[in-house]
Order: C-alpha cells, then structure tokens, then sequence
C-alpha cells in the first residue's frame, strides 16, 4: 500500500522533476521527503509532505530537514 | 471538487467579464478580439502578481554571488561527500537567509487557477454552454460565439468540420508545443547548471520528457476550445520570456548562460590583459567544483 502511494511521486522524481532543474529549498527536497516520510510513517507520512510542501514556500528559507531524523540517509 | 473550486471559478470568470466589459466599447461585446483579449488579460493579470515572487527570487540568486567563497569551501571540505556537501550549503543559505530556489509554490499556484479557467472555458465550449461563476447566459452564448481568427472561442479540433477551425486549432496546438518546447530546451542548454558524464541517466530523462511534454500537450489539444488554447499558448510566451530574461541578465551560477554572461562582464570592464584573465580563471575553476552539489541534489530529487 505505502509502496502505491509512493509510486506516483517516485515517477515524478525520474521524469518530471528534472525538467525544471532543482526547485527545492529544503534537503532532501520535497518529493525524497515524501518517499521517506511514507514509506516510514504511512498515514502519518502524508500528512508530513503536505506539512512540508506547506512549509517549502517562497518564504521560507529552506535548510536541512529529514523526515525520519535520526536515520541519516534517503 | 466543484464547490471547493466555486471560490475560484467566480474569480477567474468576474476577471475575464471585467475586461470583456472594459473592451467591449472599442471592439463591440460579441468581438472575438474582446473576448480573446479579455482571457490574455487573465493570464496577465496572474503572471504580474507573481512577479514579486519572481524578483525575490533573482535577488537571492544575487545575493548568491557573495556566498561563493562559503560555498567553495564547503564543496572542497566535503569533497567526497555529497550528502553532507547538499546539508552544509542548505545550511548556509538559512544562515544568510537566502535561499537561491524557488520551491514549487510558484507552480503549485497557478495549477487551479488554470483547472478553474479550463473549467469556465470548457463551460463557454459546451453545447448548450454552461456558465460557471459569475458569467451570466448572455455572456457564455456571447462567448462562445466570439470569433478568434474566423473560428468560435468554444471550438475543438474534434468537435469540428470546419477547416477555418481545424486550421485556428492546430495553429494553437503548435504554439502550445512549440513554446513549451523552446523554453524547456533553452532551460536545459543553459539554465541548469552542467552535469556530468555520471549524471547520464538524468540527461536521457530530460530529453525524452523534453519531446513528450510537446507530445502529451498536442495530444491533449484536440479537445481543448480555443479559449484555453489562448490561454495556455500565452502562458507559455509569457514563461518563455521571463526564462529569457533570467537566462540573459540573471543566470543560475554554474550555468553555462552564467559562464556566458561573466564572460561577457570581463570583457567589459577589462582594459588590459590580466584582470580579464583573471576573471576568466575562478569561472573555470568554479566550473569543476559547482557540479557536486548540484549533481547529488538533483540525484535524490
């Protein structure tokens, strides 16, 4: 099931979001976020992104910022 | 979804009637010019309030060129470790509260108000037409009578036997693909910074989505009306000018355009030989060692 979920934003990673160069302000970006978010944390995962996606707006000024924090590594 | 979107549908239609309204003394109310003029408008207005947005972004790529030497040294610290070389430079750009990426907002933004106006177009497109927002029935049927280039707003390339529209659609279509390839293509030979050879895998995506976009767009055209096909082919102009703009004045550093335009700047302010040699010497060097960052970066994207 996390792996349906993740499978749409995998292939956005492979073939859409290269075409816009990199975009993101946080590290790993957006979309590696979601990956890790869902895959560890399913249900609440989602929310995660959503948070995150919120959060990575022309404001904001980025930075470093795991889903899973003490696992170093996407 | 309609009513979430409701908000928005009398926004984007209390636009298009406001201009039509404000046109329709000079080109007559069922002129297709007002009617064409008054969906530009439309994108006008949208893209003009994003550009705050978009100065803010070319500042911070600006304010980049002084973090240079910061940046430098990050990459030479970590050379070996991409992961932590992403996670540092993040890092400096918090600290100095600039942050040369745009984030996705810009494009997230625009998606419904497009979703909206395709909605509302569609609406004038149907037969009967069918009104969305604040557009009132004389609108639609004005609307969807309207003429852009002999062929009626709410026409599609497969609702129809009539050459002029047949000939108005695919005219769009091409402009709709044309537009979204050159601006893609000129991103990609300029814009980004360069990859290299273990990068590969990245370069074939990007040039088999650089025709598929084109592809799925003139696929997809044949049942777009007009109305949008007006919309997005200005879209695309508009996009494709401000990337110009960008790729001319204000380059991504580590693009070629970037190594172009300094270029062009050592030209400028050298008189004699050394300080242009000089100039010339950190760009190359920076060449070699701006790819690492990038390259991790857009690997785990």
């Amino acid at each position: 099931m996390r792996n349906f979920i993740v499978a749409p934003i995998k292939f956005y990673k492979t073939w859409v979001s290269p075409m816009f160069g990199p975009k993101c302000k946080y590290y790993p970006s957006c979309s590696s976020y979601a990956v890790s978010a869902i895959q560890n944390y399913g249900l609440k995962g989602i929310a995660m992104s959503v948070w995150r996606l919120i959060r990575c707006n022309p404001w904001s000024h980025g930075g470093v910022d795991y889903a899973v924090k003490e696992k170093v590594g996407v | 979804m309609n009513t979430i979107l409701n908000p928005l549908y009398i926004a984007v239609s209390w636009v298009i009637v406001t201009i039509h309204k404000a046109l329709s003394p000079i080109f007559g109310a069922d002129s297709g010019i007002s009617w064409s003029l008054a969906i530009v408008g439309l994108v006008i207005l949208i893209r003009v309030i994003l550009i705050p947005l978009f100065v803010k972004q070319i500042k911070s790529q600006r304010a980049l060129t002084a973090l240079q030497p910061h940046m430098k040294e990050i990459q030479k610290k970590y050379k070996d470790d991409r992961q932590k070389q992403s996670e540092e430079m993040m890092k400096l750009y918090k600290e100095h509260k600039t942050n040369p990426l745009a984030s996705c907002f810009p494009i997230l933004a625009q998606a419904p108000i497009f979703f909206s106006l395709f909605t509302v177009l569609n609406g004038i497109g149907k037969n009967p037409p069918v009104k969305h927002g604040v557009l009132t029935q004389e609108d639609v049927v004005s609307a969807a009578n309207a003429k852009f280039f002999g062929a009626p707003i709410s026409d599609t390339f497969l609702g129809t036997n009539i050459t002029t529209v047949k000939i108005v659609t695919v005219f769009l279509i091409a402009l709709m693909s044309l537009t979204t390839f050159t601006t893609q293509r000129q991103l990609m030979l300029k814009g980004m910074p360069k990859m290299d050879s273990s990068n590969n895998m990245m370069l074939q995506q990007q040039k088999i989505m650089l025709y598929a976009f084109p592809l799925i767009f003139a696929i997809s055209g044949v049942n777009f009306p007009i109305g949008v096909l007006i919309y997005w082919s200005t879209t695309n102009l508009w996009t494709w000018g401000q990337q110009f703009y960008v790729i001319k004045r204000n380059p991504t550093p580590g693009s070629p355009a970037y190594e172009e335009l300094q270029r062009k700047n050592a030209k400028k302010s050298g008189h004699s030989e050394s300080p242009t040699a000089e100039a010339i010497e950190p760009i190359e060097d920076l060449k070699g060692q701006r790819n690492q960052p990038k390259k991790k970066k857009k690997k785990n994207k």
